[in-house]
């Protein structure tokens, strides 16, 4: 079936073999001259045919960006490649060649049409970026497992497949197999699968489907609730106040903190450590909700704003297209009077009225657009200032509350020091009736070291707590400075854009009646 | 002299009630004293409204000028009596009812008799109630009674607007015979029904019928009216059709400024010039109004009738709706004769003498001479309403409300108590005398006597027919007119009604020529309206179609002689209008004139909506092709943020460069404006390309501006073959009209009947003469049943016998006949005449033919008399009741 390396010599895909194509595919008759005369650029071909070339390797196709269609058929090539830069690629065609493995075809996401018929592959992957594939040829190849049809389920858009001339189309239960496990499926093997055959085939396969069916929709379930809870995260993210809602802060204050566990075994801490972290966790709380309640503040002061924004650029646009349209029906008229004219006065009159008519169009134009940058300025500071005030009094807010947070935490400190050096007493005094732990035993051996210890852990708890907070707070300030930032630079751009535009359609009407002049001197 | 003082005298409520026994033997006295007045009063014929008006100086000369008045009056009002005249009626054929009177009935009158002597004697001054005037039979009838609370069995009577509007149309209107008088007959709504004709208390009494069987609390009245009113004439009212139903302005709520809109540029002009203009356009404005104003009076002016003399006099009778039932917001009246509503204030009721309903009578006690302005209808009320019948029905407007559920519960049952007695009330009306009132379902439909009705109003005439009346469908038409005479006319209105081409109105402006005709739903070309100056094709005209009914979704399709506009919406390829501008015709060669000759296409303009789906700078907005010039101008749409368009224009030439070869593309003939430039527009290939397509389209736009022009001939075309045929269409629930289905119904029970036929010969026992000895029920022996075959068959065998014979002898004088005929030829076969001769001939053929028949006849029934026999000999022997016994033994 394949051919032989030694019978032809393979060819190397290069330049001028692509020109070659180009030129002979493109346009015909009086469209090809004029093709020729101009030469086509390849990223301008939309397909391309090269079959029978005896390629061996596909290369140089880099160029080819805007490639829809491409046919590389009966060549002998051995491996996917160098189709990276063909996004676009809706339809591939790579049937007899000599390709062992599916790759490389990571990038093709447009792709609906792939064949791969006459090949050697013996196993479908790698075409999990192919999400709007809706036929796949892949006939003649030596697939041997049926599993590779399970596979499949994940193409919703596929409709035609060919899969004889392989082993598994030898088997008995194939076609069932097929469609049972691609309900979707139309055509197999090139022919049409009937509705009675689906039922038969729905039939046989009910137990083991349905088993199927029930494992990807817990998959598809847990990722739901996956997404469902990252998107709840990301909110609170917008909000700085992630993990607030949750012992999450206590918990991380005592996650690294050995001496405080040790002596959370103390007699009495426990209950202490209880009462400390209920506290904690409802200031915590208290933040977490006032963070997301001023972030809703927030975003409806962004949304007026934004609307407010754009009601007024809408408005303003409204105002030059008038004026532009007002202008472009007198511009007809008198474009079409300075032609029929064949005084030489009067069109000089004309011409004058007609410049004097561009550049107060430009005046009207550049005036409305400077009253709208004043507007907007004024508006956006405003904006600003807002903003910056709310921000401001968010993070003093939620100071306070971090600042409530550390005075629990020293209370906690003073009543822990309270015991432990009653403990160390009791111990000293060999009063103590309970057995602690060895290693928190060793920590009661004088004062200094037990003063030390709790010393220490009460040092990383203001620290994580301090830590959170310099985390609010300058995440808070960088996002606000960004907002300001972007508003500013999007304002400037539309300004830029607005004042380009005019310019170049101003431009564009003065060349017209330059180039009307020039004819008319010329004549 | 006037009310007022019999109001302050005395509360005649109070005082009949204790006077209601004494008075009863008084009676022949008093009627006598009674009749006296009211001869007096007649000679005086003052009534309070007039004396108002006519008091101040009442100088001899005056009375005598009213008089001379008066009597001029008497002579223009049309002596003309009921027009029901008894003669008409055939009174035999009414109903007991309407010939006596029921004890009750009698009862009543009596009382009634006697308020009336009261009354007459408590206010002299008042002319004579209207209490029971004769029917059609003569008989006396108390008012009251001659209402028959009747809910139609028509949904549309329902409503008191359509129950009004039904019986003025349904009526013609008949003056009073007196019209300072009530009339002294009234007849029943049902003979009124009967001859469609009627008075204006006789309108009243059939609409109160109407609404009080609808649920209404209504009443009628009589009392005094202007001159219009009593005379139907609305020559002096503006026509409810013509007046433009207000536009109800609604006020846009103004949206509080959000918190960051945007401030104002600061505005420079000065606000003491903007003052200055300001005062100069108000004054302006103001001499405007005033001379309008001016104007307007001085209309006014010339439209004002003349006064009438016998204003306040004319005897009037209409409807009183109070508020309360039905959801009436607002006590009204109803002028039965218009079908209109009038306020309580209105100008043209000048006087009530009484009103009354099924179920009492009440006398107005208040004063008139502001006509019915102070009126109040608190029936309630004794002093200001004094009831004929103790305690019937209303209570106090103040117990009312207390009362209110109970009440209520009472007058809703009112209809269905009519007939019952009550045992707490002294006295309650008697039923209705009259029969139910009834409406056919023709007479419902052709409504209007004959089924025409004409209006004149102020300025305008209404004219109304039956549906089906008109073989065009014509139901409605008014026609407005410029002048007060009704002699220019200034539009016409044609309303159709089941027209096959679903014309609905027609609106004629015949000051601009101007023809709208406006379609329902379903036109075979979804035409919606059609405005035109002439039917002659490329004139001014506009057509608007269904565009939901459409495949290429036209709206609007306007020509003037030179363009034609069209507006489209919701077609695929986002085409939205297109203006074609046509040339002169060329003049062509006359080798095939009967082709048509279409006018060349100057230019197309198409406009596209925006198509969402392509970037706007490929979305082509709008198209121009000048087609003489090869040029083609593109307009793309503009994208969001950009207040700019691409545009790009193509110049179409066929040149030939140094060489002499054909030039394709030339940069310079393609301007483009881009508003981002992009490579691969520049690129000659693309221009080309994009050429040529443009090419293909224009090609295609001509074709479609043409199939349009093709498309409005056709329709002219069917228009007025429809307007020749004007075939009405019949709805296939109409079982009268239908003639197609009244065929095909008939048809169908032709054959039930003939069904029915067969059925009952199916049914038909052959046997039952044979069985007849014996007694039904019982079974049969064997030899019985051996005796009933027996002589069923031998029966059987006699018949055919005789049929035979039958036959025979009819064949023997047949024979004989013909050879007596031919034994009378033969020997006067000489001396016959042609005629005898050819009379002989045609007697022989028929002859033979008649034998030839007989003989045939004769001999099948030889064939079959066996076959025949031994069929029955078959079926008797399967026949259920003999088969037992036949069986075993044969």
């Amino acid at each position: 079936m394949h051919r032989l390396y030694n019978s032809v010599e393979p060819r190397v895909m290069d330049e001028d073999m692509l020109k070659l194509a180009v030129g002979e595919q493109g346009p015909k008759e009086e469209a090809g001259q004029l093709a020729r005369q101009e030469g086509i650029l390849f990223k301008d071909v939309l397909s391309l045919r090269l079959d029978f070339q005896n390629i061996l390797r596909i290369d140089s196709l880099w160029q080819f960006e805007n490639l829809r269609k491409l046919q590389l058929d009966n060549n002998i090539i051995e491996k996917i490649e160098g189709l990276e830069h063909l996004v676009h690629l809706v339809w591939l065609d790579l049937s007899f060649n000599n390709i062992e493995a599916i790759e490389g075809l990571d990038t093709l996401v447009n792709l609906e049409d792939l064949s791969l018929f006459n090949n050697r592959i013996s196993k479908i992957d790698s075409l999990d970026a192919l999400v709007k594939l809706q036929v796949l040829s892949l006939g003649n190849n030596q697939i041997g497992n049926m599993m590779n049809i399970i596979y499949l389920r994940r193409f919703k858009d596929l409709r035609t497949l060919s899969l004889s001339g392989n082993p598994i189309a030898e088997l008995e239960d194939y076609k069932m197999f097929v469609c049972a496990h691609l309900p979707d499926l139309v055509y197999l093997d090139f022919h049409r699968i009937d509705d009675h055959m689906k039922e038969l085939a729905e039939s046989k396969h009910q137990y083991s489907m349905d088993e199927l069916k029930h494992r990807e929709n817990l998959i598809q379930a847990q990722l739901d609730d996956e997404r469902a809870q990252q998107e709840e995260l990301e909110k609170h993210k917008a909000a700085f106040v992630e993990h607030l809602n949750s012992p999450f802060l206590f918990d991380s204050m005592y996650a690294e903190d050995v001496e405080g566990n040790k002596l959370a075994s103390l007699p009495g801490v426990s209950e202490l450590l209880q009462a400390y972290k209920d506290k904690f966790v409802t200031i915590c709380l208290n933040i977490f909700e006032y963070g997301l309640k001023q972030q809703e503040k927030w975003k409806l002061e962004l949304d007026t704003f934004n609307e407010c924004v754009q009601e007024a650029i809408q408005e303003n646009q409204e105002q030059g297209k008038r004026r532009i349209a007002k202008f472009e029906e007198k511009h007809l008229l008198s474009l079409n009077a300075i032609r029929d004219e064949s005084d030489l006065i009067n069109i000089e009159v004309k011409i004058l009225e007609y410049s004097e008519d561009i550049t107060e169009l430009f005046n009207v134009l550049m005036t409305l657009e400077m009253q709208l940058v004043e507007q907007l300025e004024e508006t956006i500071n405003m904006f600003e200032r807002n903003i910056i005030d709310l921000v401001a009094l968010f993070i003093e807010n939620v100071q306070s509350l971090m600042a409530q947070c550390r005075d629990l935490e020293n209370h906690h400190h003073e009543k822990l020091l309270e015991i432990s050096i009653n403990t160390l007493e009791k111990i000293l005094k060999g009063e103590l009736d309970e057995d602690l732990p060895d290693d928190l035993r060793a920590l009661f051996v004088d004062k200094d070291t037990i003063v030390n210890a709790v010393g220490a852990s009460h040092d990383i708890h203001l620290l994580k707590i301090d830590n959170r907070e310099d985390e609010l707070v300058t995440k808070t300030n960088s996002w606000c400075a960004h907002l300001v930032d972007t508003i500013h630079k999007n304002e400037m751009m539309r300004n830029r854009g607005r004042v380009k535009e005019i310019s170049q359609y101003i431009d564009h009407m003065q060349n017209e009646l330059d180039s009307l002049e020039c004819s008319d001197v010329i004549d | 002299m006037t009310l007022a003082v019999l109001r302050g005298g005395l509360s005649l409520d109070s005082q009949r009630r204790a006077r209601m026994e004494v008075l009863k033997e008084k009676v022949e006295e008093e009627e006598e004293a009674e009749r006296e007045e009211a001869a007096e009063r007649g000679k005086k014929m003052m009534r309070p409204v007039e004396m108002r008006r006519e008091e101040p100086p009442m100088t001899q000369e005056m009375l005598r000028d009213l008089e001379k008045k008066l009597s001029e009056i008497e002579i223009v009002i049309p002596e003309q009596p009921s027009i029901i005249t008894k003669d008409t009626i055939d009174i035999s054929k009414l109903p007991l009812s309407y010939q006596s009177n029921t004890l009750k009935e009698e009862h009543l009158l009596e009382v009634a008799d006697n308020f009336a002597r009261q009354y007459s004697h408590l206010c002299p001054d008042r002319v004579p109630l209207f209490l029971h005037p004769l029917n059609e039979c003569g008989v006396p009838k108390f008012v009251s009674t001659t209402i028959r609370p009747t809910l139609m069995p028509y949904p549309e009577l329902y409503n008191w607007d359509s129950c009004a509007q039904f019986v003025s149309d349904f009526l013609s209107m008949v003056p009073l015979p007196d019209p300072l008088q009530p009339p002294s007959h009234l007849y029943s709504s049902t003979t009124v029904l009967k001859h469609q004709k009627g008075n204006c208390f006789d309108f009243s009494t059939l609409l109160c019928s109407m609404l009080i069987g609808a649920g209404y609390d209504a009443y009628c009245v009589n009392g005094y009216g202007s001159q219009d009113l009593c005379h139907m004439d609305l020559t002096r009212d503006v026509c409810p059709l013509t007046m433009k139903r207000k536009e109800v302005v609604q006020e846009e709520e103004k949206v509080p400024p959000k918190k960051y809109t945007i401030k104002p540029p600061r505005d420079l002009n000065s606000r003491f010039e903007q003052e200055q203009e300001m005062k100069k356009q108000e004054e302006l404005q103001g001499e405007e109004e005033r001379r309008r104003k001016e104007e307007e009076q001085r209309l006014l002016e010339v439209e004002k009738a003349k006064t009438d003399p016998l204003h306040g006099l004319r005897v009037h009778s209409w409807v009183l709706v109070l508020s309360g039932k039905r959801e009436v917001p607002e006590s009204f009246y109803i002028d039965p004769f218009t079908a209109r509503s009038y306020s309580t204030q209105d100008d043209h009721f000048l006087g009530i003498e009484s009103l009354w309903n099924h179920k009492n009578y009440w006398v107005n006690m208040q004063d008139c001479w502001n006509g019915c302005k102070d009126l109040v209808f608190d029936l309630g009320d004794p002093v200001r309403w004094e009831y004929l019948l103790l305690g019937t029905d209303k209570a106090p407007l103040s117990v009312a409300e207390e009362e209110d559920d109970a009440m209520n519960d009472d007058d809703n049952d009112d209809v269905e108590n009519l007939g019952k007695e009550d045992e707490d009330k002294s006295f309650d009306m008697p039923s209705s005398w009259v029969e139910q009132i009834e409406i056919s379902p023709e007479a419902f439909e052709t409504r209007c006597p004959n089924g025409k009705k004409v209006i004149q109003y102020k300025r305008a005439k209404l004219e109304k027919w039956a549906p089906y009346l008109n073989s065009n469908g014509l139901v409605c038409r008014l026609t407005t007119y410029e002048d007060l005479e009704c002699t220019m006319t200034l539009e016409i209105k044609e309303w159709f009604q089941n027209r096959e081409d679903t014309l609905q109105l027609r609106h004629i402006n015949k000051s601009t020529g101007l023809n709208i005709d406006y379609f329902k739903p379903g036109h075979p070309q979804a035409l919606r309206v059609h405005a035109y100056k002439s039917m002659q094709p490329e004139m001014d005209r506009v057509m608007e179609f269904y565009e939901t009914a459409r495949v290429d979704g036209l709206i609007k399709r306007e020509e003037t002689p030179k363009t034609m506009t069209e507006y489209y919406r919701g077609r695929s390829d986002f085409l939205s209008y297109r203006h074609v501008d046509f040339g002169d015709r060329v003049k062509k060669l006359a080798l095939n004139s009967a082709e048509s000759n279409p006018r060349p296409m100057v230019k197309i303009t198409e406009r596209f909506s925006r198509n969402p789906e392509k970037p706007a700078d490929e979305d082509v907005a709008e198209r121009v092709f000048l087609i003489p010039e090869e040029r083609t101008q593109l307009r793309y749409h503009c994208r969001d943020d950009h207040i700019t368009a691409s545009r790009r224009e193509f110049l179409r030439r066929t040149e030939v460069d140094s060489k002499g070869n054909k030039i394709i593309m030339t940069p310079d003939m393609c301007i483009n404006f881009e508003v981002e430039p992009v490579e691969h527009t520049k690129k000659l290939l693309y221009q080309y390309e994009a050429m040529m397509k443009l090419k293909n389209e224009e090609k295609l736009s001509r074709h479609q501006a043409w199939e349009s022009e093709l498309e409005v001939l056709e329709i002219l075309k069917l228009r007025e073959e429809e307007e020749g045929a004007h075939t009405l269409t019949i709805s296939i629930y109409d079982t009268k009209r239908n003639e197609k289905s009244k065929e095909y119904r008939e048809a169908m029970e032709h054959v039930m009947h003939e069904e029915h036929l067969r059925q009952v010969e199916a049914q038909l026992d052959y046997l039952a003469p044979f069985l007849a000895p014996f007694p039904p029920g019982e079974k049969l022996t064997h030899w019985q049943a051996v005796q009933v075959r027996d002589e069923c068959l031998s029966d059987f065998k006699q018949r055919l016998i005789d049929k035979a014979n039958l036959i025979q002898a009819r064949f023997e004088k047949e024979t004989q006949e013909l050879q007596k005929q031919q034994q009378w030829y033969q020997e006067n076969q000489v001396t016959l005449t042609a005629e005898d001769k050819a009379w002989y001939l045609s007697y022989y053929s028929q002859a033979v033919f008649r034998m030839r028949i007989l003989e045939q006849r004769l001999n099948r029934h030889r064939e079959l008399a066996p076959l025949k026999y031994l069929a029955l000999e078959e079926k008797l022997h399967k026949d259920p009741r003999l088969v037992e016994f036949l069986e075993v033994f044969v």
